[in-house]
């Protein structure tokens, strides 16, 4: 048997070497996906803003909803879908692309997930940051919370990881699923919460769009970005269960999926 | 690569983790009873013992609270015909949101507003005493009422006092907690009537906005109307003339009869000019008349139309243009006043439809069995939250292990 103190003292020296082992990856990571210019990591901002700001200009001409611009609606909005896009859709390919790695003990599988799912949101809270400051220079509106917007984009990151999670070991035990889980990322896309508010929707579709974890964190950006203009509908606790139990499921499997893969 | 070099001497600190590893494996000298060891385990610390003082609290400590639950729909009078069918459909839940009409739900949103507001709290205060209310001597130390300043009363009531619409059928549920049955239903009841004094006060106001519009243009067309039939009064008094345009008709049957009679002795001059001798007195008498009826007529001319003339008033062209203007008047006003009046008619009917009404379906109950707290649901959701919580720890931790190990 160890002592409570030997017990913390390897946790806390298992911990040191995960930060160092994820910080590694993350450069890796940054490495193979942009190249070693610094052109790469401009891509890394430039992504999100370039596509944010094309939705937002072609919503510009149908606009619809007069009590927000269309480009502060729609443009903000697609950066909270980025990061459940990027994070879901990358699932799939995360182990099979690292599987080398796996030789060495020290990396583990969750440990592939938190690095880039880091960059993630660490890139889409940095574009997340630039528009705001550039809707502030261009309009003179500040965001009326700032804190709601940067929980949402913390809770979206960890709803996205779970899913990720859960995704990664399904398409591990069955071969083909990745494509099923990049339809599903896309046939979300109407019903996310990007398009709407849920006080637009008819009182019996509102019921059914509560039911979806998305909508209730974009509702909260939006709480954050003009909560005084609209009567914003969200649950953190319902937020919460989901982040919950699919890290709890995600995390389990990938254990499993971890011997399965036969590398020690 | 730099990575790889920083990982390398991790390969020997997997080392004294062997070793440790050894150690376990001997058997333990002393070997503790099965009891010892499970109430050791970390699950055991962290989840069951938590669940099991949440269980005794509910189970042995919490003081029950008993629900009081009334019901009411908030709907327009105009709508649907009776009142009491449209509510009988609403609790029936046949009534559905759009089509049904009779329920408004903006104001049913507002009432919902107004019970979980400060304001709500505040008057209930004022009859009840809310603070002795919620600390009563049976209730529990952890479900009291703690604070006495409003604001946090507030958020006390917000969790005891729980208020739901139904968007489908329009139907609010109001449901009360309290230590005693007596209690919530006197909160009950006290909400329910500071909600039908908030109805009403909405209802007047909105009937007294169209109402009053309303009868202001109705005054203002009667006093028009008024202004028209004075002015033509005047007029008459002063022109001494009833109807000008009959005047201007009387004078020109009169000029038409002098032209014709002039036309007539004209053709007789010229008829006894074939055969008299020009000195003939009949003819100086026939011209004579001629003459007389020219002046005559130039006369009748200046006298209604030559406004430079000025004769005392005499000017009948003018006073033909002032009449027109008078009587156009009038009829406009007439106008004004006749549909100022059925606008008026109308907002009658929309203030008699604008009229709000609360019915209640289900009166605050007084409740018998203590509904609240959920003993199992709350013991078994700790249970649960825990467990998940502690497994996702579970795996964190023994994934952040294996990078040392």
């Amino acid at each position: 048997m160890m002592g409570f103190r030997e017990e913390v003292a390897l946790t806390l020296r298992g911990a040191r070497m995960q930060r160092r082992v994820i910080g590694a990856l993350i450069i890796r990571e940054l490495h193979s996906r942009f190249g070693r210019h610094y052109f790469g990591y401009i891509w890394l901002f430039f992504e999100p803003l370039l596509l944010g700001s094309a939705i937002g200009f072609v919503h510009l001409l149908q606009d619809h909803s007069a009590r927000f611009g269309p480009f502060e609606f729609y443009a903000v909005g697609y950066i909270l879908y980025f990061i459940f896009r990027g994070v879901v859709n990358r699932a799939s390919a995360a182990i099979p692309s690292n599987m080398n790695l796996l030789y060495h003990r020290t990396v583990t599988l969750p440990d592939l997930f938190f690095a880039r799912h880091l960059i993630e949101a660490v890139s889409c809270i940095g574009v997340m940051l630039v528009l705001m400051f550039a809707l502030f220079v261009v309009n003179g509106e500040i965001v009326e919370d700032p804190t709601k917007i940067i929980l949402a984009l913390v809770g979206m990151t960890l709803l996205s990881q779970g899913l990720a999670l859960v995704a990664a070991a399904a398409t591990e035990a069955m071969e083909g699923l990745e494509r099923g889980v990049h339809a599903l990322t896309y046939l979300i896309l109407p019903a996310c919460g990007m398009f709407f508010l849920v006080e637009w929707l008819p009182d019996w579709l509102q019921e059914l769009a509560l039911w979806v974890p998305t909508v209730h964190l974009f509702e909260l950006m939006r709480d954050g970005q003009f909560g005084s203009r609209f009567m914003a509908h969200y649950d953190l606790g319902y937020v919460a269960a989901w982040i919950l139990l699919t890290h709890l499921l995600g995390l389990a499997a990938l254990r499993i999926t971890r011997r399965r893969l036969g590398l020690e | 690569m730099t990575i790889s070099m920083k990982l390398s001497p991790l390969i020997t600190l997997s080392e004294p983790g062997a070793s440790r590893s050894g150690e376990a494996l001997e058997p333990s000298p002393p070997p503790r009873p099965w009891l010892w060891r499970t109430l050791r385990k970390p699950f055991f610390l962290l989840v069951i013992l938590p669940s099991l003082i949440a269980a005794f609290y509910f189970y042995g400590i919490a003081a029950p609270q008993y629900v009081s639950e009334a019901r009411f729909v908030v709907q327009s009078k105009g709508n649907d015909g009776g009142g009491p069918a449209a509510a009988l459909r609403a609790a029936a839940g046949m009534g559905l949101g759009g089509l049904g009409g009779a329920m408004s739900s903006g104001e049913a949103n507002s009432i919902r507003n107004f019970l979980s507001s400060l304001d709500a709290v505040v008057q209930a205060n004022e009859k009840l005493d809310l603070i002795e209310l919620w600390r009563r001597p049976e209730a529990d130390f952890l479900a009291r009422l703690w604070f006495t300043e409003p604001e946090r009363i507030a958020r006390f009531f917000k969790h005891m006092v729980n208020v739901t619409l139904d968007p489908m059928t329009g139907v609010t549920t109001l449901q009360v907690r309290s230590f005693r049955p007596e209690d919530s239903r006197e909160l009950a009841e006290t909400l329910l009537i500071s909600a039908e004094a908030l109805v009403n006060r909405l209802s007047e106001r909105a009937r007294g906005d169209t109402l009053r519009l309303a009868q202001q243009e109705v005054e203002v067309a009667e006093r028009r109307v008024q202004e028209s039939r004075a002015a033509l009064i005047r007029f008459r008094e002063q022109e001494k003339e009833l109807d000008s345009a009959g005047a201007v008709q009387a004078a020109l049957v009169l000029r038409g009869q002098l032209e014709g009679a002039l036309a007539q002795a004209r053709a007789e001059l010229t008829e006894r000019q074939q055969f008299m001798r020009p000195d003939n007195p009949a003819l100086q008498a026939t011209r004579n008349r001629i003459e007389a009826l020219e002046r005559q007529i130039s006369a009748e001319r200046s006298r209604h139309t030559d406004t430079t003339a000025n004769v005392g008033g005499a000017v009948l062209a003018r006073q033909l243009a002032s009449y027109e203007r008078l009587m156009l008047e009038r009829e406009f006003a007439d106008r004004q006043l006749a549909s100022a009046t059925a606008s008026l008619e109308m907002a009658r009917v929309e203030a008699q439809r604008q009229q709000l009404y609360l019915s209640r379906i289900v009166e605050p109950n007084l409740a018998v069995y203590p509904l609240y707290p959920r003993s199992f649901t709350n013991t078994a959701s700790i249970f649960l939250g825990l467990a998940i919580a502690y497994g996702i720890g579970w795996l964190l931790i023994t994934g952040m292990r294996e990078h040392a190990a």
